[in-house]
C-alpha cells in the first residue's frame, strides 16, 4: 500500500518538482512564474533513454526539442571521410549535459528535418517539449505561450548571430589561404 | 540493446492492447458507443469555449463545471419550454398518421397504375398494399414503444455529458499517460499524430454540426414563415439528416412533401415548400460549405453509399447518422497515418 501510494502520488510529485527546478533554470521558461511553471510541467513529457539509444535521426522530421534531466547525449552529423571523433552515429559534433536543450528549431519549423542526430551517451532522462505542446499552452494559457515564444526567437537569433559570426571568420581565413596561395 | 527491443516491443503491445481494449469494451458494452460517440461530439463542441475560459484565467476544473452547470440550466429551461410545443406536435402527427400514410398509398396507388398502364401490364407492379400495411405496424410499434425508446435513451443522455465532462477535464493528461507508454522511437510520431488527428476531428464535428443547425433553422424560419405544419419537426428531421451527404438533403425534403401532397396544399404553397428546401441547401452549398466545411475531409459518393448501407445494417437510422462521421475517422487518420509514416522518415 506504502508503495503504490509511493509510486502514484508522492513520487510523481517529486518528480514534478525536479522537472519544474530544471525549466526554471532553462531560458525559454525562466520569466515564468512557480504557478505558469506548474502548468508548463503538466504538459511537457519526461522521456526516459538507455545507453546509446537514438532520441532523433538526422532527415527526420521533427517535432520539438529536448531538455537533458540528466545524463549526457552526443550530437553527430554523417560524414563519409573518416575521422578520430567519429561514433557509429557519425561525427560527434557536440556533447551535451545535464540542463542542454537541443532540437528548438523544430518548435517553429513547418515539417523541418533534423540536421544531425542525436544520442544518449549513458542512461539520461529528457524532457521533451513539442510544438503541439507550445500551441496547446499558446491555445490555453497566451501569455505563458508568448513568454516562451520571445524567449525561443530569442535563442534561435541569438544562434544565428553565432553562425554567422563563424562564417566570417570562415570566410576571412578563405581570404587569407586565398592570398597567401596566390603570393 | 536486446533489452531496449523487448522494453519496445513490451511497451507497443501495451498502448496497443489498451486501446484494443477500450474499443471492445465500446463496442460490446450496451449503451456505451452512443454514449461514446455524443461524449466526443459534446467534448469538440465544448473544448474552444472551455478554453476560451481558461485563456480569461480561470482554472480549467471550474470552468469545466461552471459551463456545464449553466448548459444544464439553460437546457433544463429550453426543454420547460420547447417540449409543450414539441409534445403537441407529435401528438397531432400521431393522430394524424393514418392519414399520411393513406395518402402515401394512395400517391403510390396511383404511380403504380400509370406505370403499369406506361409498361401495357407486362410487369405488375403492386407494392402500395404491402406498404400501407408496413408503414402502419411500423409507425404503431414506434408510438407504442416511444416511451421504452425514451427511458432506454436515458442512460446515453446522462453518460454522454459525463464522459465530455472527464473528457473536458482529464483528456490531456490521460493522453499523456497513454503517450508516456509509446516507446521513444514512435514518440514524436505518436504526439505529432495526436495532434493531428484531434485538430481535424474537432474542425470536422464542428463544421457538420454548425452546418446541420444552420440548414435545420433555415428550414424551419421558411416552414414558419408560412405556417407549414409541423415545423420543428420537420426542421429537426432536415438538420438531422443533412449529416448524411449527398443522400441526406434529399431524404430530409421527403415529409415535407409528402405532408404537402396528402393535405394537398396549392401548386404554389407546395412551390414554396420545395424552394425552402433548395434554398436552404443553397445557403449551406454556396455559404458554408466553402466558408467552413471545405477544408474537412470528403468522400467519394460511391463510398458513402456503401458506408450508409453498412451503418444502416449495423446500427439502422443511427447507425447511418453515424456511419458518415466514423468513415471520415477512419479515412482520415489512415491518409494522416500514411502520410506521416512516408515524409516523417524521409
Amino acid at each position: 500500500m506504502a508503495d503504490f501510494l509511493w509510486k502514484s502520488y508522492f513520487k510523481r510529485t517529486t518528480e514534478e518538482k525536479k522537472i519544474s527546478a530544471i525549466l526554471k533554470e532553462n531560458i525559454l521558461f525562466a520569466d515564468l512564474s512557480s504557478k505558469q511553471l506548474k502548468f508548463v510541467t503538466n504538459i511537457v513529457h519526461l522521456r526516459k533513454y538507455r545507453t546509446g539509444e537514438v532520441i532523433f535521426c538526422q532527415g527526420e522530421v521533427g517535432v520539438g526539442m529536448y531538455i537533458i534531466a540528466s545524463g549526457h547525449v552526443n550530437i553527430t552529423v554523417e560524414e563519409t571521410r573518416t575521422d578520430k571523433n567519429k561514433s557509429p552515429h557519425g561525427i560527434i559534433i557536440t556533447k551535451l549535459v545535464s540542463g542542454d536543450f537541443f532540437g528548438e528549431l523544430s518548435l517553429v519549423e513547418e515539417n523541418g528535418r533534423r540536421s544531425a542526430t542525436a544520442v544518449a551517451e549513458e542512461d539520461t532522462s529528457l524532457i521533451g517539449f513539442f510544438k503541439p505542446d507550445l500551441l496547446e499552452i499558446l491555445e490555453r494559457r497566451p501569455g505563458i505561450g508568448v513568454k516562451i515564444a520571445l524567449h525561443l526567437g530569442e535563442v534561435i537569433g541569438r544562434r544565428l548571430k553565432e553562425t554567422t559570426d563563424r562564417v566570417s571568420i570562415l570566410e576571412e581565413q578563405l581570404t587569407l589561404l586565398q592570398s597567401e596561395s596566390s603570393t | 540493446m536486446k533489452s531496449l527491443t523487448r522494453e519496445r516491443l513490451i511497451k507497443s503491445f501495451a498502448v496497443v492492447g489498451i486501446l484494443m481494449l477500450c474499443t471492445v469494451v465500446v463496442f460490446k458494452a450496451e449503451n456505451i458507443l452512443v454514449s461514446f460517440v455524443l461524449g466526443f461530439v459534446i467534448y469538440y463542441l465544448l473544448a474552444p469555449v472551455v478554453n476560451a475560459i481558461e485563456r480569461t484565467g480561470v482554472s480549467r476544473r471550474i470552468g469545466v463545471t461552471g459551463l456545464f452547470i449553466l448548459i444544464t440550466v439553460v437546457a433544463g429551461f429550453g426543454i420547460y419550454i420547447l417540449l409543450p410545443a414539441t409534445a403537441g406536435q407529435l401528438s397531432a402527427f400521431k393522430n394524424e398518421l393514418p392519414k399520411f400514410i393513406e395518402g402515401t398509398t394512395n400517391l403510390l396507388a396511383i404511380s403504380e397504375q400509370k406505370l403499369n398502364s406506361f409498361l401495357f401490364n407486362m410487369y405488375k407492379i403492386d407494392i402500395s398494399k404491402s406498404l400501407g400495411g408496413t408503414l402502419i405496424i411500423f409507425f404503431k410499434g414506434l408510438f407504442d414503444n416511444l416511451p421504452n425508446i425514451i427511458s432506454s435513451s436515458l442512460a446515453v443522455i446522462i453518460l454522454a455529458p459525463f464522459f465530455a465532462f472527464f473528457m473536458l477535464l482529464d483528456g490531456q493528461a490521460v493522453s499523456k499517460k497513454l503517450l508516456a507508454l509509446v516507446p521513444n522511437n514512435f514518440f514524436e510520431l505518436a504526439l505529432n499524430l495526436q495532434y493531428r488527428i484531434n485538430v481535424q476531428l474537432g474542425d470536422f464535428i464542428r463544421a457538420r454540426l454548425l452546418e446541420a443547425g444552420i440548414v435545420g433553422f433555415c428550414v424551419w424560419l421558411g416552414l414558419a414563415t408560412v405556417g407549414f405544419p409541423y415545423a420543428v419537426l420537420l426542421a429537426v428531421f432536415a438538420g438531422l439528416s443533412n449529416l448524411i451527404p449527398y443522400i441526406g438533403p434529399v431524404a430530409g425534403a421527403i415529409p415535407a412533401v409528402l405532408i404537402a401532397l396528402v393535405n394537398s396544399v396549392p401548386g404554389l404553397e407546395f412551390l414554396i415548400v420545395i424552394a425552402i428546401y433548395i434554398v436552404a441547401q443553397l445557403i449551406d452549398n454556396f455559404l458554408i460549405i466553402p466558408l467552413v466545411v471545405a477544408k474537412i475531409v470528403n468522400l467519394h459518393p460511391v463510398t458513402v453509399v456503401i458506408v450508409i448501407i453498412i451503418g444502416a445494417q449495423i446500427g439502422g437510422i443511427l447507425g447511418m447518422i453515424i456511419s458518415i462521421p466514423v468513415a471520415c475517422i477512419l479515412k482520415l487518420t489512415t491518409t494522416t497515418v500514411y502520410s506521416h509514416l512516408v515524409e516523417f522518415h524521409g
